[in-house]
């Protein structure tokens, strides 16, 4: 992949103003009750990073080498998310660097009201969402019904106990399962089981309600058991 | 409630499913619910579906982006600032 000067600053141009973010609107999600806050059962993995805030508060005041260590400090979660929510290099260095364009842009507008790699990540969710709308997806929603024909809620498993996963799968199937969830699924399936974000951050990332992030979370660990099952039917008839 | 309906023994396996997502949240060890002593398979689904969100994180890191994105990141910022008055009147 190469990008130019030129490519930076055209691909940038859709979403490139301070409105340019995703609007609340545009989340549609399964109505449903606001849930407590949940117990935490997973690792957090956005703890505090020492120098962080200290880099914050430069390159707030337009601190270049700051911007610098925010940078490396979190291009690889940045840049995990995005390859991880287009499946393409190519595609997912273009909204890394959108996305860390958009924090240069706005970073003084970081007030600290959550830990700074949420804010950030949210800024970064907002560009993948913009930009899989320009490709094709118009209303990219987290409500993505597992099939056309079934209401809400996932399919349920009942009388087949043909296969068990544990201990069968590799990185390469999950990761490769995981690109063939809808997009909604896919998206709270990363932050919080990959990525390690609460239903709680993962609800004001989204602005959507703590039970629908649960209820999706549910939905994408229901889809990606039939896809891995699937996997294996195939696998043992080969 | 969910949770509470769940510890009920005499529930179906869809009213299970259906209280799955609460009981993921409320409890880490599902291994002593009253329902999936008696069913096989639901004991089977649960087991998975723990096995992928345990897989799942184990996929982190994964790789960085190449040098060039920074790179073009520095350019974009260079051509966002506006030129510096002295610098300018020097011109």
């Amino acid at each position: 992949m190469s990008l130019t000067a030129q490519k930076a600053t055209n691909s940038r141009a859709p979403g490139a103003s301070s409105h340019g973010t995703i609007t609340k609107e545009r989340f549609v999600l399964m109505a449903g009750p606001t849930q407590p806050r949940p117990a935490n059962q997973h690792l957090r993995r956005n703890p505090p990073i020492a120098g962080e805030q200290e880099a914050i508060d430069r390159a707030r005041e337009g601190d270049g080498r700051a911007f610098e260590t925010l940078y490396a400090m979190h291009k690889r979660r940045v840049y995990s998310l995005c390859l991880r929510m287009l499946g393409n290099v190519a595609e997912a260095e273009d909204l890394t660097q959108e996305a860390f364009l958009q924090l240069y842009r706005k970073i003084g507008t970081f007030r600290g009201d959550s830990a700074f790699s949420t804010w950030l990540h949210r800024l970064a969710v907002n560009v993948v969402l913009m930009h899989l709308r320009r490709k094709g997806l118009p209303q990219v929603s987290l409500e993505e019904t597992l099939e056309p024909s079934q209401d809400d809620g996932p399919r349920k498993d009942i009388g087949a106990r043909d296969l068990t996963l544990s201990g069968s799968i590799d990185r390469v199937t999950l990761e490769r399962a995981i690109e063939n969830l809808p997009p909604g699924y896919r998206l709270v399936f990363v932050l919080h089981d990959v990525e390690g974000y609460e239903h709680n951050e993962i609800a004001e990332m989204l602005d959507c309600s703590i039970g629908n992030s649960k209820s999706q979370l549910h939905k994408a660990r229901m889809k990606l058991r039939d896809l891995l099952r699937t996997g294996q039917r195939k696998e043992q008839i080969a | 409630m969910i949770v509470m309906r769940a510890m009920d023994k005499t529930m179906t396996c869809a009213e299970f499913q259906d209280a799955l997502p609460e009981l993921f949240e409320s409890q880490s060890d599902f291994s002593g619910h009253e329902h999936l002593k008696t069913c096989e398979n639901c004991a089977a689904l649960v087991r998975d579906l723990q096995y992928i969100a345990s897989q799942a994180r184990l996929l982190l890191p994964i790789h960085d982006p190449s040098p060039a994105v920074w790179d073009h990141i520095q350019q974009a910022i260079r051509q966002d600032k506006p030129e510096p008055p002295a610098t300018a009147a020097r011109k």
